[in-house]
């Protein structure tokens, strides 16, 4: 529904300010995470102070356009490399280079212009906006604080409404508040939220997760029409190698704060080499076997 | 005649009524039965109904939802029970497996504690026998060193470790049914095919009957008996699991069944997957005619008139389709 409106962007949000995305880069990474590691601190009050290694020197790049997923169980660092790449955490150690820049250092304010290239998109949709907010107001609150709320008030409810059809929601629903929407269409707000700064790089952590099978199709069908229209670049989040297998380019396995394998996702699921991508694919293809074995199809 | 039928569920419905707007009919019209020692899924998307249906089944439902219908469990009309019997069904007879075990134990008293509370209400045993029971029963859900577990807090435990704390509460009593709801929903893809094993293992040690919510058919396949399959409030297909994973019958279900495959065989980048447009219908104005005629394929002109009523055509197969009789 997405694809064939998702040319009529509003023309002043299609480029962003502070210079570093601007021109044509295509064919230069556009992230580059070299030896990146994060520890966080347990404990505290009554117990011993321990260091937890939660990421420990992970290399990776993404071409402009491409999809990289890092898959690994709960617990194998993942999203915490997601959130050092969004910056909402810092990392301890390694660079992090958007087009050329590293924004592994750089101070909140230093960040400002590099937020709005870079958007993040959580698994539960709800818990990361403001509940009392209603739909306009969830999707123009990153335009504020970039200041680009701009134009007066009809301009800008057509702005949100452009927004809301990309995403495929009506735009007649901008007024409702966001509680009253369903799982799979607080997921499109929250896509439509992220798309509203015009990023090239979208870390999905978990987007399609704790979603219906069904609303599960519809936002990865979703995501590869906005891909498509927009050479977006996703950093993806997931547990599940089956699904990401199928909408990847590249897979990167994490296994105990590490990227233990990484090639192209064709290779990584017919020709394994670590134990970690090994297990992750033997659960698959449990679960696939299954399937097979019982609707009769060929696994 | 329904001498053999642990729990029969006829033509149940739930409406919340709210403040203010419409009344919703959660769950419109169900009937199931539940056979001892059978595993039975119910199969929706989320707003169905389904967890509606778990609760209702155990009377658990918030102030302001009102039940019709008739849900008799070993010859019981759980219906008109007074609460105090409830109380005593409750974990002994009909024990649930919530969502969400991250907040269905309470975050300050230990595993061994949240395990022997169960225990505590529902049979005589000393201080003693209870620790050794609740220590088998942690050895019984799959933890290897059950002292260490037992005085432990729920948030010193990983996601699936909770979730086996919640299934040695449910299994405390030996309760002739589990009402598991979407048990795997918030644990990735191999420790979901972990507990999925356990149920499996719990219903052939103890022939357990377990009544299994989920909106994923790869959690159903090779473990459920048999499959219903719920669509905004109501049953629209009832089967053998086989029946629905081989041959399912209605738009709805097909369909499903088309992206559940899609999504697991993990062969080839693909720019599109399957779908179903739109969204299933807003609870609150539900339309005469068949609930899912706006998204299917399939559509006549009989299908926005009337409800199809149940055909049957084969004998032990239920659906609610037009495709199947006029």
């Amino acid at each position: 529904m997405g694809s064939n409106l998702a040319t009529n962007l509003p023309a002043n949000l299609s480029n962003s300010p502070g210079g570093a995305f601007r021109g044509d880069l295509s064919g230069v990474n556009l992230l580059r995470v070299i030896g990146l590691s994060k520890q966080y601190v347990r404990g505290g009050l009554w117990k011993k102070r321990v260091q937890v290694a939660a990421v420990t020197s992970a290399h990776f790049e993404i071409a402009r356009g491409q999809t990289l997923a890092l898959v690994g169980v709960s617990g194998s660092g993942k999203s915490t490399v997601a959130r050092c790449v969004a910056r909402i955490e810092s990392p301890d150690a390694g660079q992090i280079l958007v087009q050329g820049t590293d924004i592994a250092r750089l101070s909140s304010r230093e960040l400002l212009p590099f937020r709005s290239g870079i958007q993040m998109v959580f698994q539960d949709a709800v818990m990361s906006m403001n509940p009392c907010f209603s739909a306009l107001e969830a999707i123009e609150e990153p335009l504020r604080i970039q200041r680009k709320a701009i134009g007066n008030r009809q301009e800008r409810r057509d702005r949100v409404g452009r927004l809301m059809i990309e995403v495929g929601l009506s735009p007649d629903w901008m007024d409702r508040p966001i509680s009253n929407f369903s799982g799979g269409q607080r997921q499109r707000l929250a896509l439509a939220r992220a798309l509203a700064l015009r990023p090239r790089l979208l870390v999905l952590d978990e987007a399609l997760t704790g979603l219906d099978v069904s609303t599960q199709a519809q936002i990865a069908n979703l995501l590869l029409d906005l891909q498509a229209a927009h050479q977006l670049t996703y950093l993806l989040i997931s547990h599940d190698l089956a699904l990401v297998a199928r909408m990847a380019n590249v897979i990167g396995v994490m296994a105990g704060g590490r990227i233990v394998e990484t090639g192209p996702a064709e290779q990584i699921v017919s020709n394994p080499m670590h134990a970690a991508t090994k297990q992750l694919l033997a659960s698959a293809k449990t679960t696939a076997a299954k399937f097979a074995a019982i609707t009769g199809a060929p696994s | 005649m329904a001498r053999d039928h642990l729990i029969r569920v006829s033509d149940l419905s739930v409406t919340y009524c709210a403040d203010e707007g419409m009344p919703i009919r959660a769950v419109d019209g169900i009937s199931l039965e539940i056979s001892p020692q059978e595993i039975v899924g119910i199969l929706g998307e989320s707003g169905c109904g389904k967890s509606t249906l778990a609760g209702a089944l155990l009377r658990l439902l918030p102030p302001g939802a009102k039940s019709e219908g008739g849900i008799l469990f070993r010859g019981l009309e759980l219906m008109n029970l007074p609460e105090a019997e409830l109380r005593a069904l409750r974990g002994r007879e009909i024990a649930l497996i919530p969502q969400d075990p991250a907040l269905s134990l309470n975050p300050v008293i230990t595993a061994g504690v949240l395990i022997g509370e169960v225990l505590r209400a529902h049979l005589p045993l000393s201080a003693a026998e209870r620790r050794q029971r609740v220590k088998e029963l942690l050895c019984e859900v799959g933890f290897d060193r059950p002292e260490e577990i037992y005085s432990a807090y729920p948030h010193q435990l990983s996601g699936g470790q909770r979730q086996r704390i919640a299934i040695a509460q449910a299994m405390a009593c030996r309760p002739g049914l589990l009402v598991a709801d979407e048990p795997t929903g918030k644990l990735d893809a191999t420790l979901q095919s972990e507990i999925i094993e356990l149920l499996s293992k719990i219903r052939q040690q103890h022939g357990t009957a377990i009544l299994i919510i989920s909106h994923d058919p790869a959690i159903l396949a090779g473990f459920s008996d048999r499959i219903a399959v719920m669509y905004a409030g109501r049953i629209v297909e009832v089967g053998s699991s086989a029946e629905i994973f081989g041959r399912p019958l209605h738009p709805y279900t097909q369909a499903l069944m088309r992206i559940a495959s899609s999504m697991i065989t993990s062969a080839g980048v693909i720019s599109r997957f399957p779908a179903i447009a739109g969204e299933s219908p807003d609870p609150g104005c539900i339309a005469e005619g068949c609930r899912f005629e706006p998204r299917c394929s399939e559509r006549m002109d009989v299908c926005s008139q009337r409800y199809p009523q149940t055909f049957l055509p084969e004998p032990s197969r239920l659906v609610n389709c037009f495709k199947y009789g006029e």
